[in-house]
């Protein structure tokens, strides 16, 4: 496993999820209601990118030019440990605002895993198992763009996708799409306007079911569970990339 | 209006078979990597088969054109075929030593495909294509195999991509990947691997999945020959899938010129498991060398419908009757997506055609066009060639243009 790889997706996927997390959690979007403020990281030889707490929306933007509190990490290596636990960021700039890095910000890490790793039994509640998997789809299609970008296995899949975009939905569900240009993969929450080939999950418990390494995709396209279409090679590779993600995200 | 097929009796035993079998059906006769779109309009599953025909589960009877993925050549159930297969049945099959009728199939592949001076048998187009590969690195001493983008060459490690499930790096370490056409870029990369290339693996044209198929551009085979002989490269002709569909000598004498090595398959013995790989003298000593065998592979009923096959294929003038059926029905099939202003591009050779509606770039269309035309008896599938078999009658291929006709009716309504 390439440790850059895994900081671009902790940072973009793992962190990025923070903002559906803000979105469709009461409790969370409570603690961010009325801050006004961001946290840039900033990994020598990794990513750059920003989580910005803005009138009750959490967006994560590339680049680190306009933040409050600034978290710089020596690696990749040391990145990945914070998402780890085992690191304890150092921030360079903010230390005025370092309460809600301790306070909220632990907070919102702190649910942000109970989501993504439920304990058992948790899924049986129904709201608890739709926003963990709201958050988890777009958790994977974020890193899934960041697969194809930055694995160098995973730009091998991308180097054979042809530039368009690859909708990805749940019927009556969460829906966003990849798009691909010049091989490099832009992952966008937003419903698809011209797909050029889709891949859909025809329930939440499939999806689950699917991203949680439960069932395998080519049976559940053949069982209807998975509806695949429109330039198909596009799908199969975005599914090699996704075999990918879950071997980061394991 | 013609009816409008279910398949009720394939979806259940689908459902049965993912219970037990991983994915149901896997490989290329599944849903998934056979790219049926939508899984509702296509069988899973058949029942018999008989000349072009096949019926499934429930009872729904299709005009087959993808003829078991190429195997079927005569028509199912072949009779010269089976009877000749049936004789040698009663005499010996799997046994401990091979019968002669091994040589006697040698002789006849020796005397037919234009660059054989021997033959070697297996089961899949798999395992000839991988001893193909073994005999040109055993020849030459080199490691490095160059491959055309788009290439299939069969499921074994070294034929995969580095992302494929189970596959390792070092699987395809050696592996080069150049365009299809582009001699100079193959040139390129045999400057940059000077004295690594062991072979050039290569259909005799490009029938890849997603685009239309490519032929040779003039004068790309004499030039490859050229720079294999320059360089002491082994060129290896994979004619598992056009192999006696273009010319019964081998596709690589349709084109002009003489493969090293030329491995055969599915229409080998219409649908007996037998796969051949033929070669030219001076490799022979190499396939010698190999360790490289199978319990099945010395079989004697598929040598025997193998031989019964080719003779049949030569008296029948195979090829190009092959290509004339072919062609009838391609240009009747171009006719009618015109009636209903569509484009269909129908790329390669006519007798393993591929079809393509390219008014959308998507793909999307056609995928409706071809479900309808299956949910009506007529089974094409999506991105993948198709084939044509000696049993195709006028009267099939009628029926199949007057069932396109009514598929791009359907499709044409549901977009305006």
């Amino acid at each position: 496993m390439d440790e850059r790889a895994l900081a671009y997706i902790n940072l973009f996927a793992v962190l990025g999820g923070l903002s559906e997390l803000c979105r469709l959690d009461g409790e969370c979007w409570k603690l961010i209601e009325h801050k006004n403020i961001s946290i840039g990281i900033c990994v020598k030889d990794g990513p750059e990118g920003t989580i910005r707490f803005e009138n009750g929306v959490c967006s994560v933007t590339p680049g680190v030019d306009r933040c409050d509190i600034k978290l710089p990490f020596g690696s990749c290596k040391k990145f990945n440990g914070l998402i780890d636990g085992t690191v304890t960021p150092i921030p360079s700039k903010g230390f005025t605002k370092v309460g809600f890095l301790l306070r909220e910000f632990t907070k919102l890490t702190d649910k942000l895993t109970a989501y993504l790793r439920p304990a058992e039994g948790a899924l049986e509640d129904p709201q608890f198992f739709e926003i963990s998997t709201n958050i988890m789809f777009h958790l994977i299609l974020d890193a899934i763009a960041q697969v194809g970008n930055e694995d160098r296995i995973g730009r091998a899949s991308a180097s054979y996708v042809v530039d368009g975009d690859v909708r990805i939905a749940i019927d009556g569900g969460p829906e966003g799409y990849l798009h691909v240009r010049d091989h490099r993969l832009t992952a966008v929450h937003e419903i698809c306007e011209h797909p050029m080939s889709y891949m859909t999950f025809s329930t939440m418990k499939s999806a689950r079911e699917l991203f949680d390494g439960k069932v395998n995709a080519v049976e559940c396209v053949g069982l209807g569970k998975v509806r695949i279409g429109g330039m198909i090679s596009m799908v199969d590779n975005v599914n090699r990339m996704l075999d990918r993600v879950s071997m980061y995200l394991a | 209006m013609r009816k409008v097929y279910e398949y009720p009796k394939s979806r259940a035993a689908f459902e049965r078979a993912c219970k037990i079998i991983p994915s149901g059906i896997y490989g290329h006769q599944g849903p998934t990597e056979g790219c049926y779109v939508p899984v509702e309009a296509f069988p899973f599953y058949a029942s018999r088969a008989q000349g072009s025909y096949l019926w499934d589960l429930d009872g729904n009877k299709f005009i087959d054109y993808m003829c078991a993925y190429g195997p079927n050549v005569l028509g199912y159930n072949d009779p010269d075929v089976d009877e000749a297969a049936a004789k040698q049945r009663k005499l010996a099959d799997c046994t401990t030593l091979p019968s002669s009728v091994m040589i006697d199939f040698a002789d006849l592949l020796v005397d037919t495909v234009a660059s054989a001076d021997w033959a070697f048998f297996a089961k899949n187009g798999n395992d000839v294509t991988t001893c193909a590969v073994m005999t040109a690195r055993a020849y030459t001493h080199r490691k490095k195999i160059v491959f055309f983008k788009g290439y299939y060459h069969g499921v074994s490690p070294w034929t995969q991509k580095i992302d494929y499930a189970g596959v390792l790096e070092e699987d395809v370490a050696n592996n080069i990947y150049v365009t299809w056409n582009d001699f100079d870029g193959l040139q390129e990369v045999f400057e940059q691997n000077k004295g690594e290339i062991a072979a050039i693996i290569a259909q005799p044209y490009m029938h890849g999945n997603f685009a239309d198929n490519e032929l040779p551009a003039t004068g790309f085979w004499r030039k490859v020959r050229k720079l294999c002989d320059d360089t002491g490269t082994v060129l290896i002709i994979d004619d598992v899938r056009a192999g006696f569909r273009l010319d019964i000598a081998g596709s690589d004498h349709y084109f002009g010129f003489k493969a090293d090595l030329i491995c055969f398959c599915k229409a080998l013995a219409n649908g007996y498991n037998v796969s051949a790989l033929c070669g030219r003298d001076f490799l022979k000593s190499s396939v010698s060398s190999l360790s490289y065998t199978g319990s099945y592979w010395m079989s004697a009923v598929p040598f025997a419908a193998g031989i019964a096959c080719i003779n049949k294929m030569k008296k029948l003038g195979c090829p190009q009757l092959l290509i004339d059926k072919g062609t009838k029905l391609k240009n009747g099939l171009i006719n009618t997506a015109l009636k209903y202003g569509y484009d269909l591009h129908v790329s390669g050779v006519p007798s393993l055609f591929y079809l393509r509606i390219a008014d959308d770039p998507t793909l999307m269309l056609h995928q409706e066009w071809i479900a309808e035309c299956v949910k009506r008896g007529v089974f094409f599938t999506n991105h993948h060639n198709h084939f044509i078999n000696a049993s195709l009658t006028d009267k099939d291929i009628a029926e199949t243009i007057e069932v396109a006709d009514e598929a791009f009716r359907v499709v044409k309504d549901r977009h305006s």
